[in-house]
């Protein structure tokens, strides 16, 4: 790409927060409902209705500051901002425009292995508005979202690639999912993302013409679509072509940014202060119980899973896949090989859970078992093949390791003097390979010992059958 | 006819509890006093049918409360399950809302019947009630002169002894007026003792439903029932509730009562002036202890009170959009046309006027040199009035400077009806309880009334003196408790 220009990007990011019941109502907050079938008077926006405060929201709002290192606005109060829309039940939207929660926070993402600050501007808390469709001519409301609670994430403008606007939220959406404030499903529209670009010569000169993209559907299209817009705003500047302030979106099929329309003068939403709601006040008590509730973050996960010699590629992947990571950190503080335990976890237990379309949870794994079976593991009492074996016993009954060990017959043949007999019997049987490893030929002791294996069913140390073997052949 | 509503309600009880008499034997005469008076247009929907069923299925319940079987006039801006509710405005001609409001809940539990709903000005925008979609309502003192509003339906079937209870809600004086031009009792409690859960809103910060009745113990039975916390409205307060009736009798000897200079100045008309002298006679008379003072800020409440209150309405009533209730315009051009033609349609002149100053008032930089500058200054007026509570148990003066004028004045001058309220309207916005009492007649047979006005959450005290007043004054035939 031609990269004569510099682009400077901001974004910002709704994410639904996981709250049991809406932010201004009891309604239920839930997702893929039948239409209109979790709302109640307030949702609709029925004359003579008052919203309600619902204290969860505020508890997830506290935790996302914290994570994105925000500070904390202690006496804060709801705006109305007025607009008519049909999705929008009382024609005002109730968000916090003077006093948003959070404020100058930032995440922290890795470039190249170089740390770069994106800065968050601020945070804010609002309702959802309820979800329109357009079918043959007319408009159908569907208002179960209107009135899940939202926290708007707002960045400085200083992103400097597509790119880092990627890595941003990626980052993002790990603290806000790690910290269970939001599923952060993209595809259910549980995070959305809107990014805006405009592109200079030198960093020394004024920004460019913004151009907004709105509704980016995940976060590998947001990518796309800035490369794309800097890629069209580029060829525009080269042509000495003007264009205004713009709002666009993302087309799939085009795999192009698609004009939605050019920005008129400001809009006037007529903000002012909530009189329903009065100005809540965030206590430290507040703070520090909602601080308490956040768990070990992704980055000091891997640093530990690193501690433990579990390998950089290996300790990534248990933390995107935050049961199996939750489920390790149960055992940081027990004394076992974490190496034999990760590779437990993202192997064969991963396979099974793919396989089955199950959660870690809903097998019979306890965290007792799972100790017991890295133990054997790594004490080389059963093999990776027998772990294969046992596993759905493992996974699928309330046994113990030592129970479906005896059950399933597997017999651990580790005293030398078995494994001797089957050595000696392995090479009665197969002189040409000995004679072939004694002329040099190392290919044959492996050849020697998969006849061991296959003799055992893979039933023995293979590490001590190996030495055994080794011995025995220089013996003769 | 019966004439059992013109018993105390002791002795309606009574009655009722030895079963001389049943409930349905109480609506069938409010119905019929109701019909007698139809010509003052007191309500706009009669709840006839359902008043009847529930005066049957209450002869079967024991008689749990002082209040029990009583009908009861219920302001149609507040919502009632299944009874149309049209905030007396053509847009929710049609309207049948489908749950109650809490104080509406909390008539139902007491047992008491919803007997209509009373006409009032549209959304609460007015205050003489000329601006309902359906009609002025007529002075039953004399049927050629204004109600008053906006509560004016309630404030007139109590007058014309209809029913003995009826419902208002209060932003700027619409109980109080009403009353004083009626000559009934009417009290707008402290700002969040009423929860306002099923009230449509008009100016959220200043809105609050109160009790309108004949006479001063009445009216505490009722703030009895409708006061309290409700976890449906953020702003209603978490203080317990008193018995409000419980300082009615004591004497008020020793009270200190202050009344503010501009209350008894040039703008207020000589014979209600003089009737309010004489009430200060009579309290010096028998006690208490009266001053004049100085308050800051009173003259411009007003002013602040149309920025905050047409501020507020613009956005309350911008829900009103023809999409999920309320009367629609039937085919529109798309989504805007819809808007324009629903609302171009649906609202009177005067809540469209208010919407759109109320617009200009949040427009822009507007929301900063207007709105929160007006919400700065009320802080102000509540200091005020703080400061003379520090000292003063009461403050008084008169409800309105005038007598309820004709029906046919003029309406064409917008801030008149503003100023119908201008000694009412400082009580709202310092979020303050404040009572109408009527306290005589003028020449032309009008009634005069006086309010009184306590600091926060002191209904109990206020009832107090007022009870002390009604009983020497004497107010057109006296007042029958026992």
């Amino acid at each position: 790409m031609n990269n004569n220009y510099i682009p400077t990007i901001g974004i910002e990011v709704h994410v639904e927060l996981k709250t049991n019941t809406k932010i201004f109502s009891n309604s239920k907050n839930g997702y893929g409902q039948m239409a209109n079938s979790l709302t109640n008077v307030v949702d609709l926006g029925y004359p003579g209705t008052l919203p309600t405060l619902n204290e969860k929201v505020i508890e997830l709002a506290i935790k996302a500051a914290t994570v994105l290192n925000c500070k904390i606005r202690r006496q804060m109060h709801f705006d109305r901002k007025n607009y008519f829309y049909p999705d929008n039940p009382k024609n005002y939207q109730i968000t916090q425009a003077e006093t948003p929660i959070g404020y100058d926070g930032y995440v922290e993402i890795d470039l190249d292995g170089e740390k770069k600050k994106i800065y968050i501007e601020e945070m804010h808390i609002e309702e959802d508005t309820c979800k329109s469709t357009h079918k043959s001519g007319k408009t159908y409301l569907d208002f179960n979202r209107a009135g899940v609670p939202l926290i708007e994430i707002v960045t400085k403008p200083c992103i400097s690639s597509p790119l880092e606007a990627k890595l941003y939220l990626e980052k993002l959406k790990e603290l806000l999912f790690y910290t269970d404030v939001s599923d952060c499903k993209m595809e259910e529209g549980s995070m959305r993302a809107d990014a805006n670009i405009s592109l200079r010569k030198n960093e020394s000169d004024p920004l460019g013409t913004k151009v907004e993209i709105k509704n980016i559907g995940s976060i590998s299209n947001v990518k796309l679509s800035l490369e794309k817009e800097w890629e069209r705003q580029t060829k525009m500047l080269d042509n000495n072509e003007y264009f205004k302030e713009q709002t666009r979106r993302f087309d799939d099929k085009k795999n192009d940014t698609v004009l939605m329309r050019v920005k008129e003068t400001g809009n006037d939403y007529r903000y002012f202060p909530e009189p329903d709601i009065p100005f809540v006040y965030i206590t430290d008590e507040m703070i520090e119980n909602a601080k308490k509730k956040i768990p070990m973050l992704p980055d000091e996960r891997k640093k530990v899973y690193i501690e433990k010699n579990i390998p950089e590629v290996n300790a990534k992947k248990l933390v995107e896949h935050r049961e199996l990571s939750d489920f390790l950190n149960s055992l940081l503080d027990k004394n076992v090989d974490f190496v034999v335990a990760c590779n437990l976890l993202l192997g064969d237990i991963s396979a099974y859970l793919n396989k089955e379309e199950k959660k870690l949870s809903e097998t019979t794994l306890t965290k007792e078992k799972f100790i017991e079976l890295v133990n054997k593991v790594s004490s080389k009492e059963i093999s990776s093949k027998n772990v294969k074996d046992i596993l759905k016993d493992v996974l699928e009954t309330e046994l113990s390791i030592k129970e479906i060990i005896s059950k399933s017959g597997i017999k651990n043949i580790s005293d030398d003097e078995t494994i001797n007999k089957i050595i000696d019997k392995i090479i009665e049987n197969n002189q040409e390979s000995v004679k072939d490893y004694k002329d040099g030929k190392d290919r044959a002791i492996k050849y020697l010992m998969g006849q061991v294996m296959k003799e055992t069913k893979g039933s023995v140390n293979p590490e001590k059958a190996m030495n055994l073997l080794k011995v025995k052949l220089q013996s003769i | 006819m019966t004439n059992y509503l013109e018993k105390s309600v002791k002795e309606i009880n009574e009655l009722l509890k030895n079963k001389k008499i049943k409930p349905i034997d109480l609506v069938n005469e409010a119905f019929e006093r109701i019909e007698n008076n139809s010509e003052l247009n007191a309500y706009i929907t009669l709840n006839k049918e359902e008043a009847v069923k529930k005066a049957i299925e209450l002869e079967d319940k024991e008689v749990d409360n002082i209040l029990f079987g009583l009908p009861i006039a219920v302001k149609d801006n507040i919502v009632t399950k299944g009874l149309r509710t049209t905030a007396a405005s053509h847009i929710l001609e049609n309207f049948t809302p489908i749950y109650d409001a809490t104080v509406v809940e909390k008539i139902n539990k007491n047992n008491m019947i919803i007997i209509g709903k009373t006409n009032m000005d549209e959304f609460a925008m007015g205050s003489s009630s000329r601006t309902s979609y359906f009609g002025a309502p007529r002075n039953p003192w004399n049927k050629t002169k204004i109600s008053g509003g906006s509560s004016g339906g309630s404030a007139v079937t109590i007058a014309a002894n209809d029913v003995l209870f009826a419902l208002g809600t209060d932003t700027g004086g619409s109980i109080r007026q009403p009353a004083s031009y009626c000559g009934i009792v009417g009290m707008k409690p402290t700002y969040g003792r009423v929860s306002r859960y099923g009230m449509i809103a008009f100016a959220s910060s200043l809105d609050q439903i109160g009790p309108m009745t004949k006479n001063v113990y009445n009216n505490a039975l009722l703030l009895n029932v409708i006061a309290g916390h409700d976890d449906k409205d953020l702003t209603s307060s978490r203080k317990e509730v008193e018995d409000y009736t419980s300082l009615i009798g004591q004497d008020i000897k020793g009270k200190k009562i202050a009344i503010p200079n501009y209350f008894v100045s040039d703008i207020v008309s000589k014979e209600i002036k003089e009737k309010l002298e004489n009430v200060i006679e009579l309290l010096k008379e028998k006690g208490a202890i009266v001053d004049y003072v100085d308050m800051k800020y009173l003259e411009n409440a007003v002013t602040l009170y149309q920025i905050i209150a047409m501020g507020e309405a613009s956005s309350n009533l911008a829900r009103f959009d023809g999409i999920r209730y309320g009367t629609s315009y039937e085919d529109p051009n798309g989504i805007y046309d819809l808007y324009v033609k629903t609302r171009s349609n649906g609202f009177g002149k005067e809540v469209k006027r208010r919407i759109m100053v109320g617009s200009y008032l949040l427009s822009g930089e507007n929301a900063k040199i207007y709105y929160n500058k007006a919400l700065a200054i009320r802080d102000d007026i509540s200091k005020e009035f703080k400061k003379v509570f520090e000292k003063y148990d009461y403050i008084i003066g008169p409800t309105t400077t005038t007598t309820a004028y004709d029906l046919t004045d003029p309406m064409d001058d917008p801030s008149k009806s503003f100023m119908d309220d201008v000694l009412s309207i400082p009580v709202n916005m310092a979020g303050l309880p404040g009572l109408n009492l009527p306290i005589g007649t003028s020449e032309d047979n009008m009634p005069i009334g006086m309010q009184i006005i306590g600091d926060k959450f002191t209904e109990a005290s206020i009832y107090q003196l007022a009870a002390f007043l009604e009983k020497e004054i004497d107010f057109c035939g006296g007042v029958k408790y026992e």
